[in-house]
């Protein structure tokens, strides 16, 4: 049985940028989530080149170390809560809908008003540059008391706080928005274990968004509190109540900050692959197994504190390494005998694989509370979650954007440009974070705005500037690729890459409410593949 | 500087740049093979399985029993590293901690300075943006050291040793460590702590029992080399 999406009017339409900015199609509030952090992201990059040039060589004043107080909290509140995590959201309303063969979002006016609450915080806690003592300069994790009225005082500080709290209140709207789609809007047919690998990782993401998010707003409620006289965290253990507040929410959004891009990561390895992912009823149970386990490793972050029980958020966090080979061992065992292209999205795939390794591996040592007893709050811990979110997160990003521009805006990327954003990529960010395992090991913590002409300190810090700026190049170079690509358009069609989920089912981009032809039949995880193998196999049994 | 050896027998006390360097000599080589072994499993796939048609893919796509087999022997590989982790950890944590300290120094954190009182001489040290005394100990003993900030969280790194730990408000923590030659390690505030974190470092001078005795009977005064 397949089913006739309803070729009914589209929504109301208003013209213009108003109109884009007010639609409750979740293409358009994807679209506008996706393209305003990308913004973020430019601006979070640049607060980081300024920091490199700071750093690049010993005992230099480049910046104020008040500016560069802000410099590096702006620089991780923007990437993280304007950036990688929202991208991640952004890419599951666009997609979500489409892989499972729905019309419309649930709860779309939600969605819009949850973008727009987001993007309020994000500008209000942008805006603090602009007031006198300037903008938040405690670090994206602001610990008490440090952030407290007496130590911190300014508006710029109030500004993040409220910032953080709209951020991630709009954030939480949107996920159960995602959330409600995937439980109420499957097409008949997309049973739970049918969902493709992308929606699967959106799916866990978007739950551990709407359980552990509301734990930051409150933890920013209670310290916009705190800074206006209401001394919660000034009693017994209030720094470490805060610190369990916040973790809780900050290590889960770390894996918000990754499913979703290993879930493209995923789709683009077999579709190059012209297989079907491998073990998708083990990688289901994995992930959420990891999301679970993601929930109770928070204290991790507070080894050294002497306030939590180190043996037991040791052994949550060590057997996260089970999860994760199980995805890795599904990534392999799905080029395996399949038919690989190495397109630019399969590169950059291959180098999400690779490169995240790097940070996955570094995190095993961190689990240790021995080993972080050293490295805690050392650049080691810059050089890992970098690997991490950067060089793996944002790989994976772009995988997926060489893998879906053409379904969002009918047209390719260009190859030659996209693999000089490749090589420039990976060539900046392993100049730029590889050495920070180095000078971790040997003693330089972060956040530091100035140190010593220690031995070859300088010159690892120097070639870590040099990378940033490569890095710099290669997003430039992206950029380029984008207005190219849209100037002089290459058609892509419906279906580039002969794709495995319904999403390559529908024109390229999208009608208004998603599918116009009926769906094809839904029985597994690649419809699509099904149907093609199907056509094989019955031109093969009559010739 | 030579009797080093002498003084401290060795294996007696637990030393915590020891302890980190066993574990990390063992948690080095497992991730770099495993790293080797990924990359040489992708680099065959691609090289293996890129030159064919679309239609020669295979259809196989799930193989449960080989996937729980290789989950059973990740999940050994935790075991055992967190066998090494716990172990570790007692003796940093546990053992340290029933030492009979030969000196104990009271660290107290504030923005941004280090105070180093010693209660059984009576002697204060200050580092940081006041100035850089060094923290003076005995080479080879046990060496207390309860920590405490006035203001907000900092934390007592000494990279060489391979150990910090946290100075959190309201409450007094104590490290129990050990160094195990004579010279100086740099040390640190680790946990941002404000507009001049950088600044919030300081030297510990480890020097021979006979002459930290000498300092301390002087009352910490003149820097003994
Ligand atoms: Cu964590
Ligand atoms: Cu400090």
């Amino acid at each position: 049985m397949t089913t006739a999406a309803p070729a009914v009017h589209g929504p109301t339409r208003i013209p213009g940028v108003l109109g884009a900015l007010t639609s409750t199609d979740h293409k358009r509030i994807g679209l506008n989530l996706g393209l305003l952090s990308l913004v973020f992201f430019l601006v979070g990059g640049l607060f980081a080149l300024l920091m490199r040039a700071q750093i690049a060589q010993p005992d230099v004043q480049f910046v104020s170390d008040q500016t560069y107080s802000q410099l590096f909290t702006m620089h991780g509140s923007t990437m993280i809560y304007l950036f990688v995590t929202p991208m991640a959201l952004a890419m599951a309303l666009y997609l979500v809908p489409l892989q499972i063969g729905a019309v419309s979002l649930a709860g779309p006016r939600l969605a819009l008003i949850g973008f727009w609450i987001w993007l309020s915080g994000g500008l209000v806690m942008q805006s603090g540059w602009l007031t006198g003592d300037g903008a938040g300069r405690d670090g994206w994790f602001a610990y008490e008391p440090l952030a407290n009225g007496t130590n911190t005082p300014g508006v710029g500080q109030d500004m993040w706080v409220i910032g953080v709290m709209l951020a991630a209140l709009g954030m939480t709207a949107m996920a159960a928005c995602v959330a409600a789609t995937i439980a109420r809007r499957r097409a008949p047919g997309m049973a739970l274990l049918r969902m493709p690998v992308f929606t699967w990782t959106a799916l866990v993401s978007v739950l551990m968004v709407v359980a552990s998010f509301p734990v930051l707003i409150l933890a920013m409620s209670l310290m916009y509190i705190d800074r206006h006289g209401g001394h919660i965290f000034s009693g017994f253990n209030g720094a470490i109540d805060y610190q369990d507040l916040f973790w809780f929410f900050g290590h889960p959004v770390v894996y918000v900050m990754f499913f979703p891009y290993l879930g493209a990561a995923a789709e683009v390895v077999a579709v190059c692959s012209h297989k079907r992912w491998f073990g998708h009823t083990a990688f289901v149970a994995s992930i959420m197994a990891f999301a679970a386990l993601s929930m109770s490793v928070w204290a991790h972050h507070m080894f050294t504190t002497g306030g939590v029980t180190n043996q037991y958020f040791a052994f949550t966090s060590t057997a996260l390494v089970v999860p994760a080979g199980i995805e890795y061992f599904d990534m392999v065992g799905t080029m395996v005998g399949g038919s690989i292209v190495l397109r630019t999205s399969m590169l950059f795939a291959l180098m999400f694989f690779i490169q995240f390794l790097i940070g996955g591996l570094s995190g095993i040592f961190l689990a240790s509370p021995v080993l972080d007893y050293h490295v805690e709050d050392s650049y080691v811990v810059i050089a890992h979650f970098h690997y991490t979110l950067f060089a793996g997160s944002v790989f994976g990003f772009f995988a997926g954007v060489y893998h879906w521009f053409p379904k969002v805006t009918g047209a390719h990327l260009r190859d030659s440009w996209g693999r000089i954003h490749l090589v420039l990529l990976a060539v900046g960010t392993n100049l730029t974070f590889f050495p920070m395992f180095f000078l971790g090991q040997d003693g330089m913590p972060r956040r530091i705005s100035r140190y010593p002409a220690h031995p070859g300190w300088g010159t690892l810090n120097l070639l870590e500037s040099i990378g940033a700026g490569i890095i710099a190049l290669g997003v430039l170079s992206f950029l380029v690729n984008v207005v190219v690509s849209l100037r002089r358009r290459q058609p892509a069609g419906d279906d580039p890459w002969q794709g495995h989920t319904l999403e390559w089912a529908t024109s390229s981009p999208p009608p208004a409410y998603n599918f116009e032809l009926p769906l094809p039949p839904i029985r597994s995880y690649a419809p699509l593949l099904d149907r093609r193998h199907e056509q094989l196999d019955r031109a093969g049994a009559s010739p | 500087m030579v009797q080093v050896g002498l003084l401290a027998p060795p294996g007696a006390l637990v030393d915590t740049r020891h302890e980190y360097d066993h574990l990390f000599s063992i948690y080095v080589p497992i991730a770099v093979a495993v790293f080797a072994l990924v990359v040489l499993a992708i680099g065959f796939a691609v090289l293996r399985y890129s030159r064919r048609a679309p239609s020669q893919a295979a259809r196989w796509h799930e193989h449960n029993r080989l996937e729980g087999g290789y989950a059973l022997a990740l999940a050994l590989v935790v075991v055992f590293l967190l066998y090494l982790t716990f172990s570790a950890e007692h003796r940093v944590d546990t053992v340290a901690a029933h030492e009979r300290p030969a000196l104990t120094v009271d660290v107290t954190g504030a923005k941004w300075e280090w105070q180093f009182y010693y209660p059984a001489y009576g002697i204060t040290a200050r580092s940081g943006t006041v100035g850089r005394q060094p923290l003076v100990v005995p080479v080879g003993e046990a060496i207390r050291f309860n920590v405490s900030t006035i203001d907000v969280i900092h934390a007592f790194w000494i990279p060489q040793l391979r150990y910090k730990r946290d100075l959190i408000p309201g409450t007094t923590e104590s490290a129990t460590l050990l160094f195990d030659r004579a010279g100086s390690f740099p040390g640190q505030c680790a946990e941002f702590c404000g507009l001049r974190h950088a600044d919030m470092v300081f030297t510990v001078r480890a020097v021979n029992p006979a002459q930290f005795a000498a300092w301390a009977r002087a009352g910490g005064k003149g820097v003994p080399s």
